[in-house]
């Protein structure tokens, strides 16, 4: 992926199996967002290939992309602060609507039906999340901790196969951060696939089933998280090299 | 200062339905009400008190229900709205002086064409952010007056004369100056229109206007389909302006372009930024001072920052 | 048609170059402003206005000047010429830095997203607009001519008329002094850092609103001079003519990258050109129209103009 003279990405390639969470770490700068970006459509890659369930990703629109099942969360929070809590995650949910505007004016039964529908899946979802009592709250004057799980429940709204987590732990104390690790297990376990990036080390290496570590825009690694904690090349991405060892 | 605006929401929440209704209903009374209050002291020096609440008082509410749902909801710049009353007023103006359709005929016909014109302009408009969108459709409603301006069959600088009035319906009469059938049908427009507005509020649409004005690329990440709606909200609101120019035809008989200028599509701008900021009747009485020279409703225009609380709410259209 | 045009092309080129110069500065308040506050200054196009009117001032009432008096020369007529560049200048500069205090400072303090400045940028406008259009009772002013628009030589057939002469050479020289001063001075500097990233600035001890203060200032000194060329090209003016005038400027600053000063000057010469050319085939009430439709096929084709940045990025 390159902008301009910068590339961004070189060669970077990974396949993400269902039903696992695969960690993406890497020091400041890796390309680790623009990953994220690239997969939701945000960047078309300048070069190779990018396929999701077997189609090709390239040149298709986002909002087609989030329909095909790619859905993410963002690293600064993203959500629509005049709206409340549920209306967040409706929104994500209207994805999958087969109704639209004509109908929904002219209360036609499908419209209602499926309002109906994604109101109560919009509940399941902020129940699930543990964050179910904020619904009718607005987005802005919900507390932080708050926001980052609607964050996750407003993704997981638009039925995703895959679901991209930006930094979900940031700013969490550590019992939140055991708290999310448990949630994001959960997610796992009802069936969703998860592209996880994050900082927190520990976080990362306890949830994923495997992890791939970019560095200056290229994979180093791509194995198990025991694996990659003792790959020599992974601590000199993040710590470096003392100086008297070349 | 008590925040009416607020007040009034405070209340309207803690009604049940039967409240609801009533508070509505009552509302709705006391607009229909209107033409009956004012006596001659709310005349203005150019017409009187009733045939003002049509034009520009009940047209400019109208209007601004419609342009609300374009910049309040989904927070679209458009400076160039006046070119959708202009469209639906010519669309009037033509028909109706040369072929033997009547009002209520045309009426469909010039929503059509304000609908017609407003996915023209948005569908390549809005791919542009911001500003420059404020350009553009600035730009697009200066175009259709100058357009009508030089156009041999649009009369140029003279217009269109002799428009016919609207055939009466349910045996109600529509002479030119029966002010308070006019304001009436409108009333009834508005009331349309206020529902369209709400209904689609509650449902996908109202949701994707508004995450679209919050935050555009997380709502297209998210599965919005952002293109799509922004130009449906283009074409709802152009149809609210179009209604209003058919009707405006059809009252005032005479149109001409000096009638569409860009001063009026800040003005109803105007409103809508008064509305969001204070009261649901704030536009009334703002366009209630048309006749003030024009330089102190731009001195109005020029602090939007200033949140003024005007006028006084029936019920609260918390849909804004 | 075509025959006739050939046979004008000249003489249309040089009014078409010298109104180029024209929207040249005119576009530069729009361009500096937006570089610096990523903000169209809508009001740029009065206070465009503003400096003819200050132009005529200078001439009719101050030095007298009537449809019926005797051309000036020699001495004189620079000293004429110069004092109301000089006032045209200064009126609309000051004009312009006032504006910003008046109408947009508070809101850039509250961060107040886009739509209110534009409102108020429109509501200035249109403050000016009419109050100079009730000073004037709605009528255009006609400047009485103080030099005699004698032709200087002829090049190709076409004669070289002394006023487009004195107005290329001027805005040439004006251009050139403001290249200079954003290059080589520290203000310059400082303008140009805003413009790239303002938290920077602001940290690397630069005093935010002084910087503004002087982009506002050097627009508005650029735009009065426009309006000083404009009654020396056209000889009248009215409370109105911001409105065609700065649209066509705003076009050119559109065309050649909207921030970018080297883009001002070959959109601004691209557009006076192009409107000249127009004119010819399709007179001129048709200006504004074909004006705008050159906006809005730059917007859609090359939305980055010829060296500036793209309208139509979304930020992820």
């Amino acid at each position: 992926m390159k902008f301009g003279g910068v590339t961004a990405l070189n060669d970077v390639t990974f396949d993400v199996k269902k039903q696992e969470i695969l960690g993406l770490i890497g020091p400041n700068g890796a390309g680790k967002t623009t990953v994220f970006n690239v997969i939701t459509g945000v960047y078309q890659i300048t070069s190779g290939e990018i396929s999701f369930d077997g189609n090709s990703l390239a040149g298709v629109k986002r909002y087609r992309i989030t329909q095909r099942g790619i859905a993410r969360t963002f690293q600064n929070i993203r959500l629509w602060g005049d709206m409340t809590a549920l209306e967040n995650v409706l929104t994500a949910t209207d994805t999958h609507k087969k109704s639209g505007l004509v109908s929904g004016l002219f209360g036609l039964p499908v419209s209602r039906r499926e309002e109906k529908r994604d109101k109560a899946r919009a509940q399941e979802l902020l129940d699930f999340i543990g964050i179910g009592e904020y619904a009718d709250r607005l987005a802005k004057n919900l507390p932080y901790g708050v926001q980052r799980r609607l964050e996750i429940a407003r993704a997981m709204g638009a039925e995703p196969k895959l679901l991209l987590l930006d930094e979900p732990a940031a700013g969490f104390n550590p019992a939140e951060k055991v708290e999310l690790a448990a949630t994001i297990r959960k997610i796992r376990d009802a069936g969703y696939t998860v592209l996880l990036i994050e900082h927190d080390m520990s976080l990362v290496m306890k949830v994923s089933d495997r992890v791939v570590v970019l560095d200056f825009g290229q994979k180093i690694a791509d194995d198990s998280p025991r694996n990659v904690q003792d790959d020599p090349r992974v601590i000199e991405a993040y710590l470096g090299v003392p100086e008297d060892a070349s | 200062m008590i925040n009416l605006r607020d007040k009034g929401a405070e209340i309207w929440e803690r009604q049940g339905r039967l409240g609801r209704i009533g508070i509505a209903v009552g509302g709705v009374a006391m607009a229909a009400a209107l033409p009956f209050m004012g006596g001659t002291i709310l005349n203005t020096p150019i017409a009187d008190y009733e045939s003002v609440l049509v034009y520009p008082i009940a047209m400019y509410v109208l209007m601004a229900i419609g342009l609300n749902i374009v910049i309040g909801k989904s927070g679209l710049l458009d400076l160039g709205y006046v070119a959708f009353f202009a469209i639906g007023a010519y669309t009037m103006g033509l028909l109706g002086t040369k072929t033997s359709l009547n009002t209520w005929e045309i009426l469909p016909i010039g929503i059509a064409m304000a609908m017609f014109s407003g996915i023209i302009l948005g569908v390549p408009a809005l791919k542009l952010r911001g500003d420059y969108l404020a350009i553009i459709t600035l730009g697009f409603g200066e175009i259709v007056r100058i357009v009508a301006l030089n156009l041999g069959a649009l009369g140029r600088s003279e217009g269109i004369q002799g428009i016919p009035t609207p055939p009466g319906i349910f045996g109600i009469e529509y002479a030119f100056d029966s002010h308070r059938i006019y304001f009436w049908t409108l009333l009834i427009l508005i009331l349309l229109a206020i529902w369209m507005v709400r209904r689609l509020s509650v449902r996908r649409a109202g949701r994707a206007w508004e995450s679209i004005r919050q935050d555009e690329d997380a709502a297209e990440l998210l599965g919005v389909p952002t293109f799509k709606y922004k130009v449906w909200a283009f074409v709802l609101g152009a149809s609210v302006g179009g209604a209003a120019g058919v009707f405006y035809a059809s009252k005032t008989l005479f149109i001409a372009p000096d009638n569409f200028t860009l001063q009026i599509s800040i003005l109803i701008l105007a409103c809508v930024v008064f509305w969001r900021y204070g009261k649901y009747l704030g536009c009334n009485s703002r366009s209630g001072n048309s006749w003030l020279p024009t330089g102190s409703n731009s001195f109005l225009i020029r602090r939007p920052s200033a949140r003024v609380r005007l006028g006084v709410g029936n019920h609260d259209e918390s849909s804004s | 048609m075509i025959g006739n045009f050939l046979d004008q092309f000249w003489s249309l080129t040089f009014g078409g170059l010298s109104l180029g110069f024209i929207y040249i500065l005119i576009a530069l308040g729009y361009t500096m402003v937006y570089g610096v506050l990523r903000m169209i200054n809508f009001a740029n196009s009065e206070i465009f206005m503003v400096g003819t009117f200050a132009t005529i001032i200078i001439v009719r009432d101050v030095f007298n000047f009537t449809q019926t008096s005797e051309y000036a020369t020699g001495f004189r007529l620079w000293l004429i010429l110069g004092t109301a560049l000089v006032f045209a200048m200064v009126v609309s500069g000051v004009l312009s830095m006032l504006v910003e205090i008046v109408a947009y400072r508070r809101l850039r303090r509250m961060n107040s997203g886009i739509l209110a400045p534009l409102i108020s940028a429109i509501g200035v406008s249109m403050v000016l607009a009419e109050s100079v259009r009730i000073l004037t009772d709605s009528r255009p002013v006609a400047s009485p001519r103080a030099m005699e628009k004698k032709f200087l030589g002829q090049f190709f057939d076409a004669g070289i008329r002394i006023d487009n002469t004195i107005i290329v050479i001027s805005a040439l020289f004006l251009f050139g002094v403001l290249i200079t001063f954003v290059n080589k001075t520290r203000m310059g500097k400082a303008i140009r850092a805003v413009s790239m990233n303002p938290n920077a600035a602001r940290l690397m001890g630069i005093n935010i609103d002084g910087v503004v203060s002087a982009t506002f200032l050097v627009g508005g000194l650029m735009t009065g001079a426009a309006g000083f060329f404009y009654v020396l090209k056209y000889e009248n003016t009215s409370s109105n003519i911001g409105f065609e005038l700065g649209i066509a400027a705003f076009t050119a600053a559109i065309l050649g990258g909207i921030g970018n000063i080297k883009g001002a000057f070959y959109g601004g010469l691209a557009l006076g050109l192009l409107e000249t050319y127009a004119s010819f085939f399709l007179g001129t009430q048709w200006k504004a129209v074909t004006v705008f439709i050159v906006l809005v096929l730059i917007l859609y084709t090359r939305p980055n103009g010829l060296f500036g940045e793209a309208l139509t990025q979304t930020r992820a």
